[in-house]
């Protein structure tokens, strides 16, 4: 087995990973940072609407300032965020923006003079101002107070990425592709790297480092229908859950897009809805008005995609092959529009459901989208339960997003928290010596290698990997989607037991030689059942409806008992998580109140028990 | 009526001494607006587990899944199966290194490009996080981003005659990365600057202008353009220091 | 900054560019040529009395005795060059061939098509312009008393859809490759070297019809 060696170790490439290298190269630092897929193939690069920051640029924007991006960030969150986090996080984004800007992103600028927008179907007029020609705009995303997504047409995701990692390859990065770290070295207190499979040969190699990152982006592969890309399954909580010292925080918080295509769940951006995109049932009628007089197709993701499933329950979807499913209609936004602002939109559409958008209706239903659940970390981005190991981006649970993120606003994380986390991961770097035990790495070595071995020769028995890996997401599909209740979540918890059962049983069919696609799934599959079942207990345990966490037998928003995280442990050896809780933040500059969309009741909390703290407003 | 489509797949494995190259045949029923994406994993979850290939994103925009269909690079996972014959070929793409059956190693040629071409902004401005970002107009900024829009598929390379006589041929993706940087105004590199990276063989002047690049770019790039573009800027650069050199 | 970095680094080579330029003006020039080759031969077609006049005039002011030899080096320079690009090795011609097959693409096959008339060319050429050059002056009634020969006849009508095809495929992808013929511009390209095409395949084969009915 190879032994590589860095000061810093990041797992993922994405624009998380590539944040925190940079920050940590540019101190000074040794870095490697490894894929699965080469760097720009992140799923990061699948972000299509933009990111959150107050630059206040606009003319929609005008006045903002990250105060109001706060606010909508703790409403946003239900009030599950770490207040101190999000803080850090809205004060420092118009700062990284910029620097992006600095780097080489192509952000749309302002362009002064009237132009038109579209809100709820009907055409407005602004008019941009002529001072702030030529810098950087932002457009209108759902539940934010003023027009603060910034964005490069239609593909933000992907031209940050590609800036980054130009940045990366500038500072000369050891950035490799096709490597999957598959366990972590630690012994119960320190982590000390990761061991990691080639997806060129096969070969393990261990890569070790005195400071480990795990962004890995988010698991939504876990459920069958998911907007994340393939490799979105969960690879970084598994190896941290492994541990049995690592928490991960809110496994129930699990957010689903309202506007995902059918069949194949590509998900089309919320700028369509932003820019004045609606949502029309089986009668080609609007109805989100009806159940959001105010945000109508606007209010937040959860609320929306909540509303549709309550009005296709009402017998009002569009029956199909594939299930029912609603209509977005973006026909009124006109060509120009549709082919310069919302072009992948426009191409998705043509390749993928061979329709046009200008004349057609889109088939859409709600689809598994985003993590906000994630590795536990402090607000310095340092994983709970190991020294060493660090946690950022959507893998991580560094929590500004609470019960619901923001459109808008987990790619602007990225590189924010990759920002900070990084400045902060050098700091550690710089005080932090470890020494390396040889025989602590080869166990890990060859404990992987047993695992290998035990898979490709089918001694633990030879259940099909695929058909598990099937019965998973069923079961989460069943009981843990967008409605959630005790009955249902207590049969899927019943099902994931048997489906844990049998993963235990995988057996490969394939001769496991090189890269084998099929070994690579099997070595996972364990740990993507042991998720699975983070979210459906820490669901059944959470008595409440909060954010995308909605309980049909508990419909209201508790804070009297639920204004707490949750954190689940995987012990070595256990059979089911164990969940422990710790308030949702330590401090609250907003204390806990009505969202102002989403309805529903509140049961307050005791003010007694919150730390509340006052910001004196400035100027 | 649901077609049966024929899959031969080219099968090698590097890694397994007993594998030879060859073409295997797959039968698979059609299903409604199914993709490659959808016909290659049935292939792997029901028939042969151990095949390898690439997706990531399935939805077009990572440039994961490239491969040769019926004779022409594309991306597998916007291909519908509706728009092919009966009986369909898959090839791994020429040019780049092969991982295993219609995987290829697309990420090592990329990042060895972004070397050659200095793939980022080359500056002597230092970032002042007190300072407003730097104005720049929207028009142009649209015109870097039409640019930027490259997956990395490598299809254009695949596809390009002359990347396959030549392997040290950068291609019309390396070539568009310099263009996106030139048209930069954030890039202080002079034509001069350029022309040491592009301006022979292996770069601009290598091209042949076979235009296979233009014609299979997934995401319809305007190579064609920028390669007309680049071959006179760099063309009248060369003109240019002959006539100041002394 | 460059500039002092310069001194201590290899200054790059301009050679390839200038090579290019060279092979596209070469390739220009020769099209140039064949076009005024054109109306000296076809204008048989009006009377050998035309040609003989245009011929004389070349003639007497010595263009066919310099201009001659100086087409034949400028057809031998832009040969070398053009060879360049040009796989010679088997290997490599099987790519090539096997690269167009898989392709069914039009502008590969384009440049496949110009590779193969050039080495056609290139012998036919060569072989034409030694005969030509060797028994100055030229006037109709030899032309005609060469083609009515007969194996010429045949020479002619393989090397003229040759160099034809070579020209107008040329002519097109020096538009393309130095950027004046844009992206939306190219189908209407491809169409106008169709069209450049036959109608020099027309004139052509009308004046060896012309040379084959001409009283000697
Ligand atoms: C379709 C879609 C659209 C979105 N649009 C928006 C938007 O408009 N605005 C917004 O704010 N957010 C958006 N998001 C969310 C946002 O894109 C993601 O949350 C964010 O990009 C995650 O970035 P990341 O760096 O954490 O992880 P990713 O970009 O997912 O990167 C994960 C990295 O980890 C690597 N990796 C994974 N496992 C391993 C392993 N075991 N070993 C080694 N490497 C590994 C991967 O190869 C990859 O490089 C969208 C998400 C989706 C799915
Ligand atoms: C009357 C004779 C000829 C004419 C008018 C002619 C004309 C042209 C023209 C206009 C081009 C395009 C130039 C460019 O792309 O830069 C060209 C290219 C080429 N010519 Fe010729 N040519 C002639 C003879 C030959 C001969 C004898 C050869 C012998 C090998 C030849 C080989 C080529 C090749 C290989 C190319 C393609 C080069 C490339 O695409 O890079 N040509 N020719
Ligand atoms: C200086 C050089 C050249 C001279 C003086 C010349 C002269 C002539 C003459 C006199 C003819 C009439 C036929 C004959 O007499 O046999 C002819 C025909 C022809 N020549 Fe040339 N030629 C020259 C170069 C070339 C070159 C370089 C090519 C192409 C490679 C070429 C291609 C042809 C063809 C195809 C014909 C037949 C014409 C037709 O059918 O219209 N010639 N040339
Ligand atoms: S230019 Fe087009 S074909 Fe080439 S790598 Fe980029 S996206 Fe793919
Ligand atoms: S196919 Fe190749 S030769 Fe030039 S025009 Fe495109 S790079
Ligand atoms: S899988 Fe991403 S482009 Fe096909």
């Amino acid at each position: 087995m190879q032994t590589h060696y860095s000061d810093l170790l990041v797992i993922g490439a994405g624009l998380s990973g590539e944040r925190i290298a940079v920050e940590a190269a540019q101190a000074g630092f040794g870095v490697t940072v490894l894929s699965i897929v080469p760097a720009r193939r992140s799923h990061s690069s699948a972000a299509q609407g933009g990111m959150q920051a107050a630059l206040g640029n606009c003319a929609m924007g005008k006045d903002d300032c990250p105060d109001v991006h706060f606010l909508d960030t703790v409403k946003g969150s239900d009030w599950g965020a770490d207040q101190e986090v999000a803080r850090m996080f809205v004060d420092t984004a118009p700062i990284e923006m910029r620097r992006l800007a600095y780097w080489g992103v192509p952000w749309n600028r302002v362009v002064p003079g009237k132009s038109f927008y579209f809100k709820g179907g009907e055409k407005f007029e602004k008019v941009e101002p002529e001072d702030r020609a030529g810098l950087i705009t932002a457009r209108s995303f759902g539940g934010t107070a003023k027009w603060r997504t910034c964005y490069t047409s239609d593909g933000t995701g992907h031209a940050v990425m590609c800036t980054m990692d130009n940045r990366c390859a500038q500072l000369g990065i050891d950035v490799r592709d096709r490597c999957e770290a598959i366990a972590l070295i630690h012994d119960g207190q320190t982590c000390f790297g990761a061991i990691v499979r080639s997806l060129r040969s096969g070969e393990l190699s261990a890569y070790l480092a005195r400071a480990t990152a795990v962004c890995t982006g988010g698991f939504g592969r876990i459920y069958k229908a998911t907007t994340n890309a393939v490799i979105c399954d969960g690879a970084g909580h598994i190896i941290a859950l492994d541990t049995g010292a690592v928490p991960v925080g809110n496994p129930e918080a699990i957010q689903f897009h309202p506007t995902g295509i059918v069949p194949t769940d590509i998900l089309v951006t919320e700028g369509c809805r932003g820019d004045g995109g609606t949502l029309l049932d089986v009668n080609q009628d609007r109805f989100m008005q009806i159940y959001e007089p105010e945000k109508a197709e606007l209010a937040s993701r959860d609320v929306v995609s909540r509303r549709m499933t309550e009005h296709m329950r009402k017998g009002l979807g569009v029956k199909s092959a594939y299930g029912d499913h609603l209509w977005l209609d973006i026909r009124h936004l006109g060509d120009k529009h549709i082919s310069t602002k919302l072009r992948e939109v426009d191409e998705i559409c043509k390749y993928f459901l061979g329709i046009d958008a200008r004349t057609q209706l889109i088939p859409v239903r709600p689809t598994q989208h985003y993590t906000m659940s994630g590795i536990r970390t402090d607000k310095d981005g340092a994983a709970y339960g190991l020294t060493g190991l660090f946690s950022a981006g959507e893998a991580a649970c560094w929590d500004m997003h609470g019960f619901n993120r923001l459109g808008g606003n987990s790619l602007a994380e990225t590189v924010v928290a990759g920002g900070i986390i990084g400045a902060k991961i050098a700091e550690f770097l710089g005080g932090h010596e470890v020494k390396f035990d040889t025989t602590l790495v080869r166990q890990a070595g060859a404990q992987a290698e047993e695992r290998i071995k035990a898979i490709v020769s089918g001694t633990n028995g030879h259940e099909d990997v695929y058909k598990v890996r099937g019965a998973l997401q069923e079961a989460l599909m069943d009981g843990c989607f967008v409605f959630r209740n005790g009955p249902d979540l207590e049969k899927c918890i019943d099902t994931l037991h048997e489906v844990y059962e049998r993963s235990g049983r995988v057996g490969l069919r394939s001769n496991g030689l090189g890269a084998n696609p099929e070994l690579a799934v099997a070595l996972k599959i364990r740990g993507m059942v042991k998720l699975g079942l983070c979210i459906a207990y820490g669901a059944l345990a959470r008595t409440e409806s909060r954010g995308s966490h909605t309980r049909e037998d508990y419909p209201e928003r508790n804070d009297r008992d639920w204004l707490t995280r949750t954190l689940a442990y995987w012990p070595d050896g256990a059979e089911k998580p164990v969940l422990k809780y710790e308030p949702s933040s330590p401090v609250y500059e907003l204390p806990p109140g009505d969202r102002g969309y989403g309805g529903g009741k509140i049961i307050p909390a005791d003010p007694a028990s919150l730390t509340l703290i006052k910001k004196e407003v400035k100027g | 009526m649901a077609r049966l489509l024929k899959l031969n797949v080219f099968r090698y494995n590097p890694q397994d001494p007993k594998s030879v190259p060859h073409l295997q045949t797959y039968v698979l029923d059609e299903t409604d607006n199914m993709t490659m994406f959808i016909a290659l994993n049935r292939v792997r979850e029901e028939q042969d587990p151990g095949l390898q290939f690439d997706f990531c994103c399935r939805a077009g925009i990572c440039g994961s899944c490239a491969m040769v269909i019926n004779g022409r690079p594309s991306l597998a996972c916007h291909t519908k199966t509706k728009d092919l014959p009966d009986e369909i070929t898959l090839l791994p793409l020429p040019v780049f290194k092969l991982i295993g059956d219609l995987s290829v190693d697309t990420g090592v040629w990329f990042r060895a490009m972004y070397d050659k071409v200095e793939s980022w902004i080359h500056t002597r401005k230092e970032f002042d996080p007190k300072a407003l970002e730097e104005r720049m107009d929207n028009a142009v900024a649209e015109q870097i981003y039409e640019l930027e829009r490259c997956i990395e598929c490598g299809c254009c390379v695949a596809a390009c005659g002359t990347a396959r006589l030549r392997d040290d041929f950068m291609g019309a993706a390396a070539l568009n990365r310099v263009a996106r940087f030139v048209v930069d105004p954030r890039d202080t590199r002079t034509d001069k600057e350029y022309f040491e990276i592009i301006g022979n063989d292996t770069g601009i002047f290598g091209c042949m202008g076979l235009l296979a690049c233009e014609d299979v770019c997934p995401k319809d790039l305007p190579l064609q353009n920028q390669l007309g573009y680049l071959r006179r800027k760099m063309g009248i650069t060369a003109l240019k220091s002959l006539f100041s050199r002394k | 900054m460059s500039s002092i970095l310069a001194m201590h680094v290899a200054q790059p080579s301009r050679r390839d560019a200038y090579l290019d330029w060279l092979q596209m003006l070469s390739g220009a020039a020769l099209v140039l040529f064949m076009w005024s080759h054109m109306i000296l031969v076809s204008s048989v077609i009006i009377g050998p009395g035309a040609m003989n006049a245009i011929a004389g005039f070349f003639e007497r002011t010595y263009m066919a005795q310099i201009g001659g030899p100086l087409v034949f080096a400028a057809f031998l320079f832009h040969f070398v060059l053009a060879a360049r690009k040009v796989p010679f090795r088997a290997e490599k011609q099987g790519v090539a061939w096997a690269h167009a097959k898989m392709m069914h693409h039009r502008d590969t096959w384009l440049w496949i098509v110009q590779v193969v008339t050039a080495m056609v060319i290139l012998i036919m050429g060569a072989i034409h312009m030694w005969v030509v050059l060797t028994s100055l002056p030229i006037s109709a009634e030899k032309s005609a008393a060469r083609i009515q020969g007969g194996w010429w006849l045949l020479f002619y009508l393989v090397l003229l859809p040759m160099v034809e095809l070579h020209v107008s495929i040329g002519f097109y992808r020096i538009g393309v490759k130095w950027g004046v013929i844009k992206a939306d511009a190219r189908s209407g390209a491809k169409k106008a070297e169709n069209i450049l095409f036959g109608v020099f395949m027309v004139i052509g084969l009308v004046t060896l019809v012309r040379f084959m009915f001409l009283a000697i």
